[in-house]
C-alpha cells in the first residue's frame, strides 16, 4: 500500500473491467500493493480463467470479490459500488456504433457515477480515458500533444465512435465533478501494448484492403506498456492533491511507427506498403470528399481528422505524470518489446 | 410542404434512419425522443437536431409530426405505434414488427380506422435485386404462382459485440422475447416468404443451439432454425437461419412451374435460372457459360448503380422509407401489404410455440 494515500488501507477499491487487457495488469499492480479489498467487477459473459489465476498467485487475492454484472443495469452498478472508496473504471466500450459507444462509456459511466455518489464512501473515481479524444486537426506536425491540446470537436466526421463515448464519458465525469462535488482524476494512456493484445494499433498502418499499409512512416509512438499504465492507473487512484486533473499516459521510452512496425515483422513477418503522409492525406481528403458528396454511399472511415489523429505524427510528453503522480517507468523499452514479440512465437 | 418526422427510441438502428431520411428528399426529422435523455440528446447533438424528449405523448402532442419511425426494442412497439396511431400519425416499426400476431393485427386495424399508413421495417424486400426479381416475378417470369421459396438468413457470431451481452444478460430485451434471438433476427427472412405464400400456412419449425455459440456461454438461447412451410395452394417453402454455415448464405430462391429467380442479398444479385434443354454434352458445357454470363452481367449492374449511386450499403432502407413517404403523400397503397405483414408475424408466432414446446 501507500505511505501517502487518499484512502485507508480499508478501503475498499471497485475495478471495472477488471478482467480486460489493462484490467488484469491493474489488479496484479494492486495485489502487489497488498491491496486486499478489492471489488472486481466483470461483464457476465467474461472469461475468467486469466483473472481467477491472478488472484491466487498473491496472497491478497484470497480476499478480493468478483462481482459479475452489467454497468448499463443500475442495479449491478449499486451492488458494485456499495461501500466502495475508490473506483477505478476501466471498463470500454468497443462498438463500432455511435450510439453503442455511447451506451457502453458515456451511459455505462453515468449509472456507475449515480451509485458511487449515492451509495458508496467516495474517495476518488479514476476515469480511464484515452488519447483518441483529442484532435490534432489545427497543429502542426510533429508538434508537442499534452494534456492542455484541443478535444475533439467533430467525432461524428472523424467517424470514431470510440472517441465519440469517451468524449461523452469525459464530459460526464467533469459535469459529476462540478455539480455534485465527485473527485475524480482523468488519465488519458496512448497506444498501450503488451502481450495479450497481437493486432497493430491504427496509428501504425491499417489492414484494410487484404493487406498492411504503413501509414506512420517516421512518426514518434505515444507507446506506453500495459503493465506501466497500470502503473500511471494505481497511483491515480491513491495520490493526493491531484483532483479534477488529468494526465497523459507515455512511457519514456518510445519509438517511431516504422521502427514497431520492423520489430513487429521481425517475430513474424508479413507484407507492408508504405503509404508517406502527404499522399494518406490526399486520399483521406477524397475519400471524405466523395462521402459527403454521394451521401455516405462511402462510410467517411478515412478523412481529415482521423488523418491527422493518426497519421500526421506529434510529439509526446509525460512530464505532469512523473511530476504530480511520481510515476516512472518501471518495464525498460527492450524487456517490454520482448514480451511484446513473445506472443507472436 | 415538408414530411415531418419523429424518431422514438435512439439506440444503434436510430442512426440508419435518420442517414437514410437525410438522403430522401422532401422531408426532415424534426424531434427525436428516447426515455433516456443521454440517449435522444447524443443524436440530437450528433444530428444538429434540438426538440429531444424523453416522454413519446409529450413529444406527439409539442412536435406534431406527420410520422412516426419507431426504432425502440420490440416489446415497445405495439404500446408506441398505437399512440402515434391515436395522435394521428403514420408509422414506420422497425423489425420485429411486434411481439404477436394479435399486435401486428391490432395495429393494422386502427391504422386502417384512422387512414394512416403503417409499414414494417423489412428493408431486404427494397435491394436493388429485390426490386429486380420482382419486376420479373410481375412480368410472368416464374410462369405461374410459385411452387417452392427458398430463404437462408445468416448471422455472424465472430463480432461478439451483438451476441455477448445478449447471452451475458437472462435480462437483455432479446432474451425477453418469446423467440430470443431468432425473434429479432429472422423478421426479413420470414417475410421474404410471406410474399410468396397463401393467407393459411402449415410450419414445421426446429431448432437447436450450434456448439459456437455453446462455447460462448450460450445457456439457453439457440442459433440454428430450420422450417418448412406449406400454404393451401401447395406453395412449399423452406427458411434457414444459421450461425455456423459458411459463407454465410444470405438468398431467397423461387421456383416456378417455368423458370426460376435467385436473389442474392450477400452479393446484390440476381439470377435468372431459365428452363432450357441443350443437346448431349452440350448440358454440361453451356450452363456453365450462361452462368458466367449472368455474373458478369450483375456485375457490370452493380459496378454501374454504384457510380450512378444507387447502390448504396442501406438502398433497401432509403427505397422502402422513401415508398413510405410517397404513400402518406399520395394516399396510395402502403408500401408493404399488411396480408404480408400479418402473415410473417403468425408464421413466426407458430415458429415459436412450436421450438418453445418441450419435445413428447
Amino acid at each position: 500500500m501507500f505511505t501517502d494515500s487518499i484512502i485507508l488501507p480499508t478501503g475498499r477499491i471497485l475495478v471495472t473491467g477488471s478482467n480486460g487487457f489493462i484490467g488484469t495488469r491493474v489488479v496484479e499492480n494492486l495485489l502487489a500493493r497488498d491491496c486486499s479489498r478489492l471489488r472486481l467487477l466483470v461483464r457476465p459473459s467474461s472469461k475468467l480463467d486469466k483473472l481467477r489465476k491472478i488472484l491466487e498467485t498473491h496472497p491478497a487475492g484470497k480476499d478480493a470479490e468478483i462481482v459479475v454484472g452489467d454497468l448499463l443495469s443500475r442495479e449491478d452498478c449499486k451492488t458494485a459500488a456499495n461501500g466502495v472508496a475508490v473506483v477505478i473504471h476501466l471498463a470500454a466500450g468497443f462498438d463500432k456504433n455511435f450510439a453503442g459507444a455511447f451506451m457502453n462509456s458515456a451511459l455505462a459511466t453515468r449509472n456507475l457515477l449515480d451509485a458511487f455518489l449515492g451509495s458508496g464512501q467516495p474517495g476518488r473515481f479514476v476515469n480511464v480515458s484515452s488519447f483518441a479524444v483529442y484532435s490534432n486537426l489545427k497543429m502542426e506536425r510533429h508538434a508537442l500533444l499534452d494534456e492542455t491540446c484541443p478535444l475533439e470537436d467533430a467525432p461524428q466526421e472523424r467517424y470514431d465512435a470510440y472517441g465519440f463515448g469517451k468524449l461523452q464519458q469525459e464530459k460526464i465525469v467533469r459535469d459529476y465533478g462540478q455539480k455534485r462535488n465527485l473527485p475524480f482524476v482523468i488519465l488519458r494512456p496512448g497506444m498501450v501494448y503488451g502481450p495479450g493484445k497481437p493486432d497493430l494499433s491504427g496509428r501504425v498502418g491499417i489492414n484494410t484492403f487484404g493487406f498492411f499499409i504503413h501509414l506512420g512512416g517516421a512518426n514518434e509512438l505515444p507507446m506506453t506498456y500495459v503493465d506501466n499504465c497500470a502503473e500511471a492507473v494505481v497511483l491515480a487512484a491513491f495520490a493526493p492533491g491531484v483532483d479534477g486533473e488529468t494526465f497523459n499516459v507515455v512511457d519514456d521510452e518510445r519509438m517511431t511507427s516504422r521502427e514497431f512496425l520492423a520489430a513487429r515483422r521481425s517475430a513474424r513477418p508479413f507484407f507492408s506498403v508504405w503509404v508517406p503522409y502527404p499522399l494518406a492525406r490526399l486520399g483521406s481528403v477524397l475519400w471524405e470528399n466523395y462521402s459527403q458528396k454521394s451521401g455516405g454511399q462511402l462510410p467517411p472511415v478515412f478523412n481529415r481528422r482521423r488523418c491527422a489523429a493518426e497519421w500526421q505524427g506529434n510529439r509526446y510528453s509525460n512530464q505532469k505524470l512523473r511530476d504530480r503522480l511520481g510515476w516512472r517507468q518501471k518495464i525498460p523499452l527492450a524487456d517490454a518489446m520482448k514480451s511484446f514479440l513473445a506472443q507472436y512465437q | 410542404m415538408k414530411l415531418r418526422i419523429a424518431i422514438i427510441g435512439c439506440g444503434k438502428i436510430a442512426d440508419q434512419h435518420l442517414l437514410a431520411v437525410r438522403r430522401l428528399p422532401g422531408c426532415e426529422v424534426v424531434a427525436l425522443c428516447d426515455r433516456e435523455p443521454l440517449m435522444a440528446g447524443q443524436l440530437g447533438e450528433r444530428f444538429g437536431i434540438r426538440a429531444c424528449f424523453a416522454d413519446a405523448e409529450e413529444m406527439l402532442r409539442t412536435a406534431k409530426p406527420d410520422a412516426v419511425h419507431i426504432t425502440t426494442p420490440p416489446q415497445g412497439h405495439f404500446s408506441i405505434a398505437r399512440l402515434s396511431l391515436e395522435a394521428g400519425c403514420h408509422v414506420y416499426l422497425e423489425k420485429p414488427f411486434t411481439v404477436t400476431a394479435p399486435e401486428a393485427a391490432g395495429l393494422v386495424q386502427l391504422a386502417g380506422e384512422k387512414k394512416l399508413i403503417i409499414t414494417a421495417g423489412h428493408n431486404y424486400q427494397f435491394t436493388l435485386e429485390m426490386l429486380e426479381m420482382r419486376r420479373l416475378v410481375a412480368q410472368n417470369f416464374l410462369g405461374g404462382r410459385a411452387v417452392h421459396v427458398e430463404s437462408h438468413w445468416p448471422y455472424d457470431l465472430s463480432d461478439p459485440s451483438y451476441v455477448s451481452p445478449i447471452l451475458g444478460s437472462r435480462t437483455h430485451w432479446v432474451r425477453q422475447l418469446p423467440g430470443q434471438l431468432f425473434h429479432n433476427l429472422i423478421s426479413h427472412g420470414i417475410a421474404r416468404l410471406a410474399e410468396f405464400l397463401g393467407d393459411n400456412v402449415q410450419v414445421m419449425a426446429h431448432a437447436h443451439q450450434s456448439p459456437r455459440l455453446q462455447s460462448l456461454g450460450g445457456q439457453e438461447v439457440r442459433d440454428e432454425l430450420r422450417v418448412f412451410l406449406c400454404d393451401d395452394a401447395g406453395t412449399t417453402a423452406f427458411f434457414s437461419f444459421s450461425t455456423q454455415i459458411k459463407p454465410g448464405q444470405n438468398f431467397l430462391r423461387v421456383c416456378g412451374p417455368k423458370n426460376s429467380l435467385l436473389a442474392d442479398n450477400s452479393s446484390g444479385t440476381l439470377l435468372r435460372l431459365e428452363n432450357k434443354s441443350y443437346k448431349s454434352y452440350l448440358a454440361f458445357f453451356l450452363p456453365p457459360l450462361v452462368a458466367v454470363r449472368q455474373h458478369f452481367r450483375n456485375a457490370g449492374i452493380n459496378v454501374s448503380d454504384f457510380l450512378r449511386g444507387r447502390l448504396h450499403h442501406d438502398s433497401g432502407m432509403k427505397e422502402l422509407i422513401g415508398r413510405f413517404h410517397e404513400s402518406i403523400r399520395t394516399q396510395g397503397a402502403p408500401p408493404i401489404p399488411y396480408r404480408e405483414i400479418i402473415l410473417t408475424a403468425r408464421i413466426m408466432d407458430e415458429i415459436f410455440a412450436q421450438i418453445n414446446t418441450p419435445a413428447k
